[in-house]
């Protein structure tokens, strides 16, 4: 006897829906704004790895930073939407230093930007560097 | 269209040996222990990958062409690891893959190696290592070596289809996994995970050179995280933080 096939859920069918949406935004963005090196030579900045996170409290912004001088990290609200890290290195990089001996220039900091989109307090910012991790927690606006 | 997907031989495979796969993943964890691995012992590159489903890349070392997804070998020891994020479609077939050249090559088990995203990485000082284990004997030999073992859980991602592929071909196989940042280069969760490694199957591995080189590898493996990050998404990956429910 053959088994009833059951209807998917009207939330079932939804998820569905979203993660294909997610997936065609994902493919949208990548053709639309093809990604750049993880270097500028002109601003002789290597892009350090980041990320965001929204609590229901806190705004918390993470960034991977090896090789740095941690008085020299600088966190910034470049707009109400958009936080910037920098900060130098210990040593400048080449592109030698990576193996990389087709290129020509070398690196002094590491910058990273982080989109936002809820509002935050850039004036209570809390800041703590370990083992070249750093982490900044703003509190939520209400 | 073709969507091959095969494991070309350059040089004599040994039988009898163990496998590790390191391919990118959680913190790249995999692909730094096995890739230093592959250094520290001088492995020589055996075979390597060539598939449809893989972007139309080589990398170059010392100015010569190499295919990205490798095979490293002695007579003990064959090493997988991948220069490239692999393509979430491709994953399948290349483990499958993967594991059926083993078990061709007569591998007495394999090993993979990866991270275990953890929240709270920053706090952590030394990353703890977990095991699971393709079957109960192999389970109890890792439980008695000290090794703590991943009880409940989800796997995603390469080290869950060798397991997957292993169980159903009766393969013994091994998953280590250390407590890693989920998207940040791990080179201090992949000099734990070789200690265990090199404890567990008594291969001798000084990874002093690894710790002394992390800020080095942090830099250079930034690209390569960046694109097994957008790979992990594709893959839900973060389904690893998940609770199972077995009731």
């Amino acid at each position: 006897m053959s088994k009833k096939r059951e209807k998917p859920s009207t939330f079932d069918t939804m998820e569905k829906y979203l993660e294909e949406i997610e997936a065609l935004a994902d493919e949208l963005m990548e053709s639309t704004f093809p990604e750049g090196p993880s270097w500028n030579t002109e601003t002789c900045c290597l892009q350090a790895l980041s990320n965001v996170f929204v609590t229901s409290r806190e705004v918390i912004v993470t960034a991977d930073l090896p090789n740095i001088e941690p008085e020299t990290v600088k966190v910034e609200a470049v707009d109400e939407n958009l936080i910037e890290i920098t900060a130098k290195m210990k040593k400048k990089v080449r592109f030698a230093d990576l193996g990389i001996y087709h290129r020509q220039g070398e690196f002094s900091f590491l910058r990273c930007q982080g989109r936002v989109h809820v509002a935050f307090d850039a004036e209570k910012m809390k800041i703590s560097c370990k083992g070249g991790i750093l982490e900044v927690r703003f509190p939520r606006k209400k | 269209m073709s969507e091959s997907v095969e494991i070309v031989e350059k040089k004599t495979v040994p039988s009898e040996a163990t496998m590790i796969i390191g391919l990118p993943d959680v913190g790249l964890v995999g692909l730094i222990a096995t890739s230093y691995l592959i250094s520290e012992l001088n492995l020589e590159e055996i075979a390597y990958m060539d598939s449809d489903l893989l972007p139309p890349v080589v990398v170059l070392h010392k100015g010569l062409p190499h295919a990205p997804l490798r095979i490293y070998g002695n007579q003990n020891l064959i090493a997988v690891i991948s220069e490239l994020a692999v393509p979430v479609p491709a994953i399948y077939p290349i483990m499958r893959e993967i594991v059926d050249w083993g078990q061709a090559k007569k591998v007495k088990r394999i090993v993979s190696i990866g991270g275990i995203p953890v929240e709270s990485r920053q706090t952590i000082t030394e990353p703890k290592v977990f095991g699971a284990a393709s079957n109960q004997e192999l389970l109890d030999m890792l439980n008695k070596s000290g090794l703590s073992i991943m009880n409940e859980g989800y796997m995603v991602g390469p080290q869950a289809l060798s397991m997957r592929y292993s169980v159903s071909k009766k393969m013994s196989a091994i998953a280590l996994l250390a407590q890693s940042f989920y998207n940040y280069p791990d080179p201090e969760a992949a000099a734990m995970v070789l200690k265990e490694f090199s404890r567990i199957f008594e291969i001798k591995v000084d990874v002093s050179k690894l710790l002394e080189k992390g800020e080095e590898i942090r830099l250079k493996a930034r690209d390569i995280m960046k694109r097994t990050q957008q790979e992990m998404n594709r893959m839900k990956k973060s389904q690893e933080y998940d609770l199972p429910l077995y009731v």
